[in-house]
């Protein structure tokens, strides 16, 4: 099977310090991915890497059916190509309404002149509303997002990622100062949103992580320690040592 | 579903009434008519006055909804000036100096005319040649195209160069201001081109209407500064509203979600620094006919600053604010820098209000900035919300 997206012996040093080392990874066009490890073990470098907002030392990052690379591509330009990211910190536009967020984020012409052009049309609004119908904002379309409360934001944003109709969807810990009953819905929005595109999650909580039941990447100082099932990976010793026993230590 | 933009923007169609309102009734009480409460000088004032609002609402677009902290837009308000000063005054001169060829036996060379008009208006720095960048001051039509490409053209490259290194924030703000310091400092030398420090004058007199009279010259351009206002702000209301606004808000608030959600951020705010610019010349260009003269001071980098406080202290976010703003100051402004408030004495000392009125200015910036910063246009937010 190709693959999706194919990052190979990727370095980034920051002032000498290798943030990501030799890293090798690849993404399925549909599957739903978490990245676990240890704080600074690289896994936003990575996303950063992936998005275009930091440029590897050495190393390939390749793309798509057409195998494009995306390292000589703008942050905007790889957002169009497909690849939608979620940080870690909800970052919804808070001064507006919550359609006015899904509508900027809806998958349509992103130049300046076709955006100042920007008719608003019935399937526009019905896209709109049938996102906010996924992530739980259906009776919060007219809010502004300023007001909602954190989880609402997470699943907003989220929201806007969906918008984006991307093939590759990078979220950065959806469920952190999350309730469980927001955490059990966030995993079903994630799962369902697999089921057509990649999803990449990176999370801490184990728990999370078991409830999305699906392959794990363990990173490690920058590269890849282990891959596999959760049971697979947290019954390896190397990652007991290095990240498990830490956390429970 | 389909509303028109200014069904969905009530406080548009708000604004172009009390402005139209105003401007008929300025009309009436002008010396034109004969009632003559207001004079012509007042009329110029408030002429000026509304183009200040003009650049004052570009100001506010560039700054309140996009976040582009720029000192430097009172700089395209006077190349403005400039682009239109050059063709009143060489039309003028050239009026002037073949009627004074006209008794004359053997009729002038287009040459003799041409030394003559240089002499006359190059005269005070010493020189008579024309300037490579007077080519096209003979032709109105060219000029009031350099009004609005001059402005546009300099933003243009000032601003690709600024935005395409991702300069942000404060370094924005003081490359700008070393903008427009470089251009007035150019303009304050004898051989840019311009006349040095007595930049172009006369400029209320308007060629091919010599036998008008200022009270009626003066109200043609205070309609004329009144229509362009009501129509820049519907320009820049139906920009920031619409999907367009939405994006440049989210760029105000956070440029790198923007990026991420695929958005070329650099192309909307040079979309915006220029358009804002274009609109800062054209109100410059009709200000300056009403001011009578232009010189490089008016380009000093204190007057870009001092538009940022009128949209400071109006309210930014909000074209309405933005115009109270500048109205309100500019005209307190000139109350009290010229004379028109009582000097307090203290005994010990006496407040005189052309010098402390710089000073209350600075306590009043500051004061909305900690306590309001809404600013005066934050006070309709109260308004609304009695009402409903």
């Amino acid at each position: 099977m190709s693959m999706l997206l194919e990052v190979s012996g990727v370095t980034v040093t920051f002032d000498g310090f290798r943030a990501i080392n030799n890293l090798s990874i690849n993404f399925a066009p549909t599957e739903l991915r978490a990245i676990i490890g240890p704080n600074g073990a690289g896994k936003t470098t990575f996303m950063d890497i992936v998005t275009g907002k930091t440029k590897p030392d050495t190393g390939h990052v390749i793309w798509g059916d057409r195998n494009i690379s995306l390292l000589g591509m703008s942050e905007s330009q790889i957002a169009r190509e497909g690849i939608g990211r979620k940080f870690q910190k909800p970052t919804v536009f808070e001064a507006q309404t919550v359609r006015q967020n899904l509508a900027m984020a809806l998958k349509n012409p992103r130049g300046p002149f076709a955006v100042l052009m920007h008719k608003k049309t019935r399937s526009n609004a019905e896209r709109i509303e049938a996102i906010a119908g996924q992530v739980g904002l259906s009776d919060s379309l007219t809010r502004v997002a300023g007001e909602l409360s954190h989880g609402q934001k997470q699943w907003l944003e989220i929201g806007m990622l969906l918008a984006q109709e991307p093939r590759l969807m990078l979220v950065d810990e959806p469920a952190a100062g999350m309730t469980p009953e927001e955490r059990e819905k966030t995993t079903d929005i994630l799962k369902e949103a697999a089921k057509t595109r990649a999803v990449v999650v990176v999370e801490h909580d184990m728990e999370f992580v078991r409830r999305l039941d699906c392959k794990v990447t363990v990173l490690h100082e920058g590269a890849v320690l282990a891959e596999g099932s959760l049971d697979h990976v947290t019954s390896n010793q190397t990652v007991i040592d290095v990240y498990l026993g830490r956390a429970h230590a | 579903m389909r509303k028109s933009f200014l069904a969905e923007n009530p406080s548009v169609l708000w604004f172009i009434a009390i402005l139209a309102v105003f401007t008929l009734v300025v009309t009436l009480l002008s010396e034109v008519t004969g009632v003559g409460l207001i004079s012509t000088s007042f009329v110029k004032t408030l002429g000026k006055t509304l183009c200040l609002c003009l650049v004052a609402i570009a100001m506010d677009v560039v700054w309140g909804y996009c976040g582009i902290l720029s000192l430097g837009h009172f700089a395209f308000f006077g190349i403005g000036g400039y682009a239109i000063g050059m063709w009143l005054m060489y039309a003028r001169t050239e009026g002037i100096v073949i009627e004074s060829f006209a008794g004359q036996p053997i009729p002038p060379t287009p040459q003799e005319v041409s030394d003559a008009i240089g002499n006359q208006i190059f005269g005070v720095v010493g020189s008579s040649e024309f300037p490579l960048i007077w080519g096209f001051a003979d032709s109105l039509f060219l000029q009031l195209l350099m009004v609005v490409l001059v402005p546009g053209l300099l933003a243009l490259v000032f601003g690709w160069l600024a935005f395409r290194s991702r300069v942000t924030g404060v370094y924005l703000s003081i490359l700008t201001q070393a903008m427009t310091l470089a251009l007035a400092l150019y303009l304050f030398q004898n051989d840019s081109g311009l006349r040095g420090n007595n930049g172009l004058s006369g400029l209320q007199n308007i060629p091919g209407f010599e036998d008008a009279s200022q009270a009626s010259i003066s109200i043609v351009f205070f309609i004329a500064s009144a229509v362009a206002l009501a129509a820049g702000y519907v320009f820049f209301a139906w920009i920031v509203s619409g999907k367009m606004g939405s994006v440049i808000k989210g760029i105000r608030d956070n440029e790198a979600r923007v990026r991420f959600l695929g958005y070329h951020v650099e192309s909307y705010k040079l979309f915006v620094f220029t358009t804002t610019a274009v609109v800062a010349g054209i109100a410059g260009a009709l200000y300056y006919p009403q001011a009578g003269i232009i010189n490089p001071g008016e380009i000093a980098p204190i007057a870009s600053i001092y538009l940022a406080v009128w949209v400071a202290i109006g309210g930014r976010g909000r074209l309405y604010g933005a115009v109270i703003g500048a109205a309100f100051v500019s005209l307190l402004s000139s109350w009290f820098t010229g004379g028109g408030a009582p000097d307090i004495n203290l005994g010990f000392y006496v407040i005189q209000w052309t010098d402390w009125w710089l000073v209350l200015l600075g306590f009043s910036f500051v004061a909305v900035t900690l306590f309001f910063p809404k600013g005066i246009g934050g006070l309709f937010d109260l308004l609304v919300r009695k009402q409903s």
